[in-house]
């Protein structure tokens, strides 16, 4: 009882056609996170359509579990990283104001340009790899049955 | 009625709201209780986004400046935002749940686990 | 007997709603209770203290950032959920 089904064969049309869309895919998605204080959308669209590229991935290429990238180790460890550094961000800011000190604030810019805004764009692109790697994993498990 | 028909987003919000409830209670199997519950779900998200609309005004992305009376108020969709992480969630928890349910009695129905049951 | 029930049930539970409905205020009315004075800080002083002309942005990760960080650990603690739940032991 370690897989529920059977894993589809390897099949042409699917791996060349993958190979050219997925990227597409990708860099729309980097695009949503990065503009996400120019223009609607943000962590959380940004990190689901991510999650929607890596699930197709794993679709398609999943058939060996060595020649996949996106194994469970390297997946959780990129995600408890980001929630840490989403904290350390936030918790910087939150008690440098809460106390009232006078430290070093990351300076603001002006507003338009792609890096402006302070810790905005950080904190975006933790939001959307948090978003993306819960997505792909609820996947990944509900598809294999187990770890 | 005039006025319920002037409220239509709101109207359409307590529809669908009761539409998720009956799809909880009517059917027997789980699966379509989870649907059910996320319908609820999304029901009550439309609920709260629609209050903040401003008749005329346009989306709060500010290009040019003008006074602050122009757009729409943000604050209710940035909190919902939040909300619909949660019932995401739940969802899935739900369904995990259901996996383990059907492993051990073999059915996803829930007269029959009824009927087996105390195992 | 249990659908008839539950239908009844549900239109009982939408009428008493839609008489709340009624009385609420006109939708789009810019008098709202709802557009008070916390709205119109954030619109006017938005840009020039966080630098983000997204406003919904600029209060989701500036203003209001603790409570992103709270969604992002119900995120989290949801996926250790599912994987402590799926979780299958090797028996012999």
């Amino acid at each position: 009882m370690n897989k529920i089904h059977k894993e589809a064969e390897r099949s042409e049309i699917l791996t060349e056609v993958g190979k050219v869309i997925i990227p597409f895919i990708q860099i729309f998605a980097i695009y949503v996170i990065l503009n996400g204080h120019l223009s609607p959308g943000g962590g959380f669209a940004g990190g689901t359509i991510l999650g929607a590229s890596m699930i197709l991935h794993r679709l398609i290429f999943g058939w060996d579990n060595l020649i996949s990238r996106l194994t469970y180790d390297r997946v959780m460890k990129w995600m408890c990283a980001s929630l840490l550094i989403y904290g350390a961000l936030k918790g910087y800011s939150f008690l440098t104001g809460g106390m009232h000190l006078e430290v070093w604030d990351v300076p603001l810019g002006t507003p338009g340009k792609l890096l402006s805004g302070g810790f905005i764009l950080p904190l975006n692109i933790a939001v959307g790899i948090i978003v993306s790697i819960t997505v792909y994993v609820f996947f990944k498990l509900f598809y294999e049955g187990t770890i | 009625m005039e006025h319920l028909l002037a409220n239509y987003y709101e109207t359409g919000a307590i529809i669908l709201f009761g539409v998720g409830f009956v799809t909880l209670l009517a059917h027997g199997n789980l699966i379509k209780k989870i649907i059910g519950m996320n319908i609820m779900d999304t029901a009550v998200f439309l609920f709260f986004i629609a209050k903040g609309y401003i008749a005329g005004n346009e989306a709060p992305i500010i290009r040019s400046v003008k006074s602050a009376s122009g757009y729409v108020n943000p604050v209710p969709t940035a909190l919902m935002l939040t909300g619909i992480v949660v019932a995401v969630s739940i969802t899935a928890f739900a369904l995990a749940l259901t996996i383990r349910v059907y492993e051990k009695y073999g059915t996803v129905d829930l007269n029959e686990i009824i009927k087996m049951g105390g195992e | 007997m249990r659908k008839v029930l539950s239908v009844a049930l549900a239109i009982a539970l939408i009428a008493i709603l839609l008489f709340g409905v009624a009385d609420l205020p006109t939708f789009g009315n810019a008098e709202n209770p709802s557009n008070n004075e916390v709205s119109y800080r954030y619109l006017e002083k938005g840009v020039e203290e966080t630098g983000a002309v997204n406003v919904v942005a600029g209060i989701i990760l500036d203003y209001r950032a603790f409570d992103t960080f709270g969604e992002a650990t119900v995120l989290f603690t949801a996926l250790i959920t599912v994987i402590a739940v799926l979780r299958r032991d090797e028996d012999e």
